[in-house]
């Protein structure tokens, strides 16, 4: 017979192997590369080659530099704006879909819906938005079919507005199934019991539907930063190069074998996230929510 | 609830965004069928012809635009996926299995794993090229640099779905199988890995299709040979043809043949569970 303490212990062991290849993976391919990133940025850079010796030039250099910090701070103007519309946009759809749709099934076919446009590669779904918001594009031909505008827009593409309806389009899907799931879990007869007492939509909306879908908020919201803040491929390809994220400069730096200066940024972006992700955790505890 | 107003206008709305989801895919789709080789990706159809899919498979007599160099691209990125897809796995699996258990440390680990989903592609492919180039100093290929951020994406989705399956996994059928004396690896076997094969499927799905499509890691991360993201990027610095969309229309339908394999073999194992949950009613 075995006793209790030693099968404990076996447990305790097994946890330990099934763990260790995980914590391997992730701490050789994840914590060193970001580690990495932090050293090389104090790094010493000529123009082709970079060396080991401890400096704060490429520091200095990016917080001289107004293109440099500007990125930063388009960044996170970006960054604000589109959590801003995915959520504003993504918000009814997750009310319609969790809480109005009684049946179970017709729920879930409106979320494969929502998550159909995904199975297009991503970059090909940026590439779709110039035909659409060209000067020639759709919408201006739609719109000036409908006689509502008589000259096309020209403001559509190739600026900062058409970034951020191309991201609001990519991403706003991923606000829509974190609170369409929470939504979805709202006990009815909490909204019933609030009804009977006399509370209108308004305030059943306020009390009880709004704070208890804040969770799926704040996941969406994570999700939808972290993708932002690390974007360059739709801000690459809709800005014809006017908006420069913090991504884009890293790519850029990458490309003409700054590594030093591409480092930097990527810290910078690091701490960007950090706070962000943070800030968002401490709303709401992720690991109690699943 | 004010039923009768708010849910048509919220219906009404949802029917829009949808329209606004699947508006540049269906401009997409239109302008696939462009006339060609001289139309160009845009408005108004000159004609309507399937001159840019068949040039995507070199039938059409060679003209100034060369065919899209996609061919080794997408078998490197279906091996890439594969290989991603099954490690991911098992890893995710595993990982998930020894949450079931309280262990000191569980809130390190388990932020540990979800970080790589976490943090931004950018950045995991830059550290993973300045480790590897400047370093260690040995070459990147998609196969190795590219595969290992690849994992460390997809490795957090599948846990994250193998713990939610074990959250509802009830241990009881696991304990009589010990009861019975068999050892924990023939239970697992045996027992747990048919009941949460469903959830396994989805992992493996969701793994396949992130490292698919996966750019902003490959980009650093890979080197010399190119994935099919990547090779799609390369074409945005050059002219822009219908060719591409079409291309797109192509993978967006294989991407749903896959979908249809993952919910057949879903559906089965569906009902083999269900089949083996009456023998036992009748047993």
């Amino acid at each position: 017979m075995t006793s209790q303490t030693t099968i404990q212990k076996r447990q305790a062991t097994t946890t330990r192997w099934l763990l260790l290849p995980g914590i391997i993976w992730m701490s050789l391919f994840l914590v060193v590369p970001i580690l990495m990133i932090v050293y090389v940025s104090f790094w010493t850079q000529t123009t082709f080659n970079i060396s080991p010796d401890p400096t704060l030039a490429s520091w200095k250099q990016f917080f001289s530099s107004d293109t440099y910090t500007g990125s930063l701070w388009t960044t996170i103007r970006i960054w604000l704006i589109v959590l801003a519309c995915t959520f504003i946009v993504g918000y009814p759809t997750a009310l319609f879909v969790g809480l109005f749709v009684k049946s179970q099934t017709l729920s879930t076919v409106l979320l494969v819906i929502c998550v159909i446009p995904f199975w297009t590669s991503f970059l090909i779904r940026v590439l779709a938005w110039r035909p659409m918001l060209g000067k020639e594009g759709a919408i201006n031909i739609v719109l000036m079919k409908l006689g509502i505008i008589q000259q096309p827009i020209e403001v559509l593409l190739f600026t900062e507005l058409s970034v951020i309806i191309g991201m609001t389009q990519i991403y706003c899907v991923f606000m829509v199934g974190p609170i369409a799931f929470m939504l979805s879990r709202i006990d009815r007869n909490i909204i019933e019991a609030a009804r009977d007492l006399g509370a209108g939509f308004g305030r059943i909306f306020w009390k009880i539907i709004f704070p208890l879908s804040l969770p799926g908020v704040v996941v969406g919201a994570i999700f939808v930063s972290v993708m932002v803040l690390g974007e360059f491929a739709t801000s690459g390809a809709l800005s014809g190069r006017k908006v420069n994220l913090l991504g884009n400069i890293i790519v850029t730096q990458v490309g003409s074998l700054k590594w030093a200066m591409a480092s930097v940024v990527g810290v910078i972006l690091t701490v960007v996230m950090g706070i962000v992700i943070a800030g968002f955790l401490r709303i709401v505890d992720l690991k109690r929510e699943l | 609830m004010e039923s009768r107003i708010l849910k048509p206008t919220l219906a009404i709305y949802v029917a829009l965004f949808i329209l606004f989801l699947y508006g540049p895919f269906v401009v997409l789709t239109i302008i696939s069928f462009q006339q060609g080789p001289e139309g160009g990706p845009q408005f108004p159809i000159i004609e309507w012809s399937t001159y840019w899919y068949r040039h995507i498979f070199g039938l059409t007599p060679p003209s100034r635009i060369a065919p899209l160099p996609f061919g080794e691209a997408l078998l490197r990125s279906l091996v890439l996926a594969l290989m991603t897809m099954v490690v991911s796995t098992v890893l995710g699996v595993m990982s998930a299995q020894a949450f079931r258990r309280k262990f000191k440390g569980s809130g390190v680990v388990f932020y540990l794993i979800v970080l790589g989903m976490m943090v931004p592609g950018v950045l995991t492919g830059l550290g993973t090229s300045l480790l590897a180039n400047n370093v260690i100093g040995i070459e990147r290929h998609w196969y190795t640099t590219a595969f290992a951020t690849h994992v460390a994406y997809t490795f957090p989705f599948a846990f994250l779905v193998m713990l939610a399956i074990l959250n509802r996994f009830d241990a009881s059928v696991e304990e009589a199988a010990w009861s019975l004396g068999v050892d924990p690896w023939t239970t697992f076997r045996k027992v747990t890995f048919p009941l949460i094969f469903p959830g396994v499927l989805s992992a493996m799905l969701f793994a396949f299709t992130l490292s698919l499509d996966e750019f902003p890691r490959t980009l650093f991360a890979s080197g010399r040979d190119q994935t099919l993201p990547l090779a799609i990027y390369g074409t945005f610095s050059v002219e822009i043809h219908p060719n591409i969309f079409a291309f797109g229309v192509l993978t967006t339908l294989f991407s749903f043949a896959l979908l249809s394999v993952y919910g057949i073999l879903m559906a089965m194992s569906v009902r083999r569970a269900k089949k083996m949950a009456m023998q036992e009613d009748i047993a």
